[in-house]
């Protein structure tokens, strides 16, 4: 007995032993053992085999049972309808031979036209019969009930198979769709006439493309079809063919099980040609490949299966409703007319039941266990119940739609045939002194009780906390609240968010008696499902369609990026606006990609997203080059720069930590400053992606407010920078300088990649460079130089027995390199005198005077400006003294037009050489 | 092969004319259930529209929530109305609902009594 047991789905395949699975004995006759079936498949308790016969003639007939059927049908049609004409005539006729209307009593005349009439009723009979019996036939994928799903070791044999009951076996293909059975047979014929041996899963699946709603998931996928067709066809063409007769594989017969067994996972409840997709896939390798290359995942591809199965569901749950609130009364009185007119609530309020029944609210997808929870509460007696979530994860969303479930009564006892009613908290305070705000309240409560049929919601119920009637010891508006409730006048539902219930709520009588409710962020599935179900509407209004690859982008780039906002609102918010850009860049029915929703997450976020293009890539592989054209040497220090921006940008770098930390060692005027400012020009396209922090300036404990706020609402120069623009260049200049604690704050910086501000926000520092630079040992530096040390070695000492007095050991063991910057030599600084000269043509050229300089001149100029204690910095002041101030004292003295040019000579003088006059 | 193709054909065959033989029984069995299941679904949606029940239950519960003896009294009066009215609603649904059923029964009697008639 050969048996396959698949882990993943826990689908148990077992062949038949006598014939190993063909279904046919020695002689091409059906084989006894397996009546034909010749695989079957065990799961959860059930058998599940198929009797679907695949031959040429069997095809052929098939079709011809189902034309003959077609045809006795049309034709029980066609005699209904000629006995209704020829009755309709015998009444014409008879209404013309006389005016008595009981002549038209056909049933008492004898006429051969309406011998006609009563034969066609019968044919009537018939159509109804044969309309009631294809209904039936339908088999729909039956769902196992709860509980009878067995688990545990399958019985692994065929007689176990044939002796269990009609119950436990189900014949798939009953249950297949139309098109489902169109595809295996077309897949069949395929094979058949290409000459092939057996019917493989490849031929399915090329069938397979030819179905509406396959091809639909594919254009989700953002699959070009003419691409897979092709490959496709290649592996067709590659089988080896002129086999005489074609039989169907063992797999092909596996298919059809797991298709059925797939369906019924998804509760969807016809086997589709969907179904057979992942089924196909696991079973040929090549095919696998060949969707990989095209960036395409069993996760995706089940992922979109998903989704077509929410938008059915939702539609099918959509009509149900419909259905369901037929019942529901469209004013403010219950069924019974027990209520009462509440006046005052319904000028404070917005009904949402009666949204509900007019469909306008949004749908709620997931959520179950919440609904549950809040109705648990409820019957177990606590007549508060208190939503308490970041904003965003859809908290009104949870109210909407038990609002809904009321309307369909598929609520607890307390909720059926009742009202929810949003009590609207800015318009009750509005205007009035707390006193009458509270009188206000007050009737409310009494209406709401004596009504009986109403449920009060109330949306950030913190702004009723604090609000008094002014005199001292008097109630606040929320302890009227919290009595009514502990008196069980009345059932309130309240929803806050969880900063506001630790501040205001918590602890005080609201808070004691109404039950606390957590809803917490969705997960990236749930959060996707939740998408899933609200594209539809952005796809109509702005005529785009969305991948799934975009939404699966959209929660997780929102997720990674976005961190002062809660999923899914954050995710839906920038839905709209990636689809208004697609419309406008890509045109009406366009798709929208991967590509799209990182473009507009960067431009929001200033991050770059977007898929590494080939201008890019060459970039990051010459980052080396790009820097040293803005920078002389210090080439071990921009080689691990460079390294290290590459590791980030091809995201192979931790997540939870800074993109890169380093620390920079050296005298003053190497270029410490400014390496940092070309990392920011060159990773982030702008010198203006940095953030600069003097740390000499931190040198207090108390400028720690400074750095990070504190929580009256001064807002933090480094946390708010960075939570406004997460991707940054931090310079923290003078390091070592800084308070003790201070530097504390940047161990948690730099190990977790976030830190807390003073409002007590999370801001996060995972897209962040950080460079701090140093001046400790920067004499040691230049004296070991000067003495012919090894760079390596000067650092190793540095870190041993400089750096550890002004700095943590853990701090230092944070940074991720610690770079030690040579002192410049004669021939760096002439090179940097030349960069620093083409900064000054360029000056230059923009107002048309030309610029050239002697090589001899340049040395002069290097020579006189360097110093070896400051670096190049003296050069900078020589170079504007020299040569800038003089050029500005020529051109306010007019002695400079365009076209001249300024020459600098072999003394380092600055000379004018007049141009052509036009 | 072959033999499959025989199996195939007398089973599609069979399986047609069974079909058209089966059709005076269903008329009176499955067909009758399908017919009375569909009238009981109607009849309780109708019940569900009318809240007769709801009123009903509700007959000694003054409307509109007044509690004095006046309302009490009032109310019942009222909600013996409605119910008597929803009452006779819900009979003319239940006779339509009989109806159908009983023209279903006589139905395949009227036609065989009617070809008789024409023929004879």
């Amino acid at each position: 007995m050969s048996q396959e047991s698949n882990q993943k789905t826990g689908i148990q395949f077992i062949a038949c032993s006598v014939c190993n699975g063909t279904g046919r004995a020695g002689n091409g006759a059906v084989c006894r053992n397996c009546s034909g079936n010749g695989v079957i498949a065990y799961y959860q308790g059930r058998f599940y085999y198929s009797s679907l016969e695949l031959s040429r003639p069997i095809i052929k007939l098939r079709h011809l049972k189902n034309g003959v059927r077609l045809s006795v049908n049309s034709l029980a049609y066609a005699a209904g309808l000629i006995g209704l004409v020829f009755l309709a005539y015998w009444v014409y006729s008879a209404s013309l031979s006389t005016a008595d209307f009981g002549a038209f009593a056909f049933w008492r005349e004898k006429s051969a036209y309406i011998l006609v009439f009563w034969v066609s009723v019968v044919a009537d009979m018939f159509v109804v019969y044969r309309l009631s019996e294809e209904e039936a036939s339908k088999n729909k994928v039956e769902k196992i009930k709860y509980g009878e799903a067995a688990g545990g070791a399958s019985p692994d044999n065929w007689s176990e198979f044939k002796k269990s009951k009609g119950k436990f076996k189900t014949e798939v293909t009953a249950s297949f769709s139309v098109g489902a059975l169109k595809i295996a047979e077309q897949a069949f014929i395929l094979a058949s006439s290409a000459g092939h041996g057996e019917v493989k899963p490849i031929h399915l699946f090329f069938c397979l493309l030819k179905d509406d709603v396959s091809a639909a998931l594919f254009s989700r996928l953002n699959v070009n079809p003419a691409k897979l067709i092709g490959k496709l066809k290649n592996q067709l063409l590659a089988m080896e063919t002129g086999a005489k007769s074609t039989n169907v594989s063992f797999e092909f017969k596996e298919i059809l099980l797991e298709a059925y067994i797939d369906a019924l996972t998804f509760s969807r409840k016809k086997v589709g040609p969907v179904n057979f997709i992942l089924p196909c896939l696991e079973r040929d390798k090549n095919l696998s490949e060949i969707l990989y290359d095209l960036d395409i995942n069993h996760d995706k591809i089940n992922n979109v299966i998903q989704w077509f199965a929410i938008s059915e569901r939702l539609l099918e749950n959509y009509r149900l409703y419909r259905q369901a609130s037929r019942f529901k009364p469209s004013s403010a009185m219950d069924r019974a007319y027990t209520a009462v007119a509440t006046p005052i609530l319904n000028h404070f309020s917005y009904d949402l039941t009666l949204a509900a029944k007019w469909g306008r609210l949004e749908l709620c997808v997931g959520r179950e266990n919440e609904i549950k929870e809040i109705f648990h509460e409820l019957e177990s007696g606590k007549h508060g119940v208190l939503l308490v979530g970041p904003n965003g994860v859809g908290k009104n969303m949870i109210i909407g739609q038990i609002a809904r479930q009321m309307v369909e009564e598929y609520v607890p006892q307390i909720l059926k045939d009742k009202r929810l009613v949003e009590l609207d908290i800015s318009r009750l305070l509005s205007g009035v002194t707390a006193a009458a705000a509270e009188e206000r309240l007050l009737v409310i409560i009494d209406e709401v009780a004596r009504a009986g049929n109403i449920i009060l919601y109330i949306n950030n119920i913190e702004n009723l906390m604090s609000v008094t009637s002014g005199a001292e010891e008097s109630l606040e508006l929320s302890e009227v609240l919290s009595s009514a409730l502990a008196r069980r006048e009345l059932v309130c539902f309240a929803a806050a968010s969880q900063d506001n219930y630790l501040r205001y709520i918590e602890g005080k009588a609201l808070g004691n008696t109404m039950a606390k409710v957590d809803i917490n962020e969705p997960d990236k599935n749930a959060a996707i499902q939740m998408l899933e179900s609200k594209i539809g509407f952005y796809e109509a209004k702005y005529k785009v369609y969305f991948t799934y690859s975009s939404i699966a982008k959209a929660v997780e780039l929102t997720a990674k990026y976005i961190h002062d906002k809660f999923l899914p609102a954050k995710a839906v918010d920038i839905l709209e606006s990636i689809a208004v850009k697609a419309a406008k860049d890509k045109g009406i029915n366009c798709l929208v990609d991967a590509e799209d929703v990182a473009d507009v997450l960067s431009q929001k976020t200033k991050i770059p997203l977007t898929k590494i293009t080939e201008k890019e890539s060459e970039l990051l592989l010459n980052l080396e080059d790009k820097i040293h054209s803005r920078m002389i040497d210090q080439v071990e220090a921009v080689a691990m720069v460079s390294a290290s921006l590459r590791r980030a940008r091809t995201e192979l770098r931790e997540a939870k930590r800074p993109i890169a930390s380093f620390l920079f060692l050296g005298p003053t005027g190497v270029g410490k400053t400014e390496l940092a400012k070309t990392v920011a020009e060159s990773y982030f396209g702008d010198e203006n992606y940095m953030v600069r922090l003097d740390m000499s300036e931190y040198q207090r404990q108390e400028s720690l407010e400074k750095m990070i706020g504190s929580h009256d609402g001064v807002l933090g120069y480094l946390t708010e920078a960075v939570r406004k623009a997460p991707f940054r260049l931090i310079l923290l200049d003078e390091f070592e300088k800084a308070h003790p604690n201070i530097l504390n704050l940047f161990l948690q910086v730099m190990d977790d990649g976030r830190l807390t501000d003073g409002q007590g926000r999370t801001v996060d520092f995972t897209n962040c460079i950080i460079i701090a630079t140093s001046n400790i040992g920067a004499v040691y530096i230049q004296d070991q130089i000067k003495a012919g040390a090894a760079l390596e070695q000067i650092k190793e000492s540095l870190v041993n027995d400089q750096l550890n007095k002004a700095l943590k050991p853990e701090l230092i063991n944070r940074f991720d390199g610690i770079i030690v910057f040579k002192p410049l030599s004669l021939p760096d600084v002439e090179n940097i005198t030349k960069l620093m000269l083409e900064k000054v043509r360029r000056l230059l050229e923009a107002k048309g005077i030309g610029f050239e300089y002697d090589p001899a001149g340049v040395k002069k100029l290097a020579q006189a400006g360097f110093d070896p204690k400051f670096g190049a910095r003296p050069l900078r002041r020589l170079i504007q003294e020299k040569i800038e101030n003089q050029i500005a004292n020529v051109v306010l003295g007019k002695g400079l037009k365009r076209r001249d040019t300024v020459l600098l000579d072999s003394e380092a003088q600055v000379k004018i050489r007049q141009g052509r006059v036009l | 092969m072959s033999n499959s193709f025989i199996f195939y054909s007398v089973k599609i065959l069979t399986e047609l004319i069974g079909g058209i033989a089966y059709f005076p029984v269903w008329w009176y069995s499955r067909g009758l259930v399908n017919l009375l299941l569909g009238v009981k679904d109607f009849l309780v949606n109708k019940q569900k529209a009318l809240a007769l029940i709801v009123w009903v239950k509700n007959i000694f519960k003054p409307m509109y929530a007044q509690y004095d003896w006046q309302g009490i009294l009032i109310s019942f009066f009222v909600r013996a109305v409605q119910i008597v009215f929803r009452s006779i609603i819900m009979l003319f649904w239940a006779i339509l609902g009989l109806a159908a059923v009983i023209f279903w029964l006589l139905l395949p009697i009227l036609v065989i009594y009617e070809i008789s008639f024409q023929l004879i």
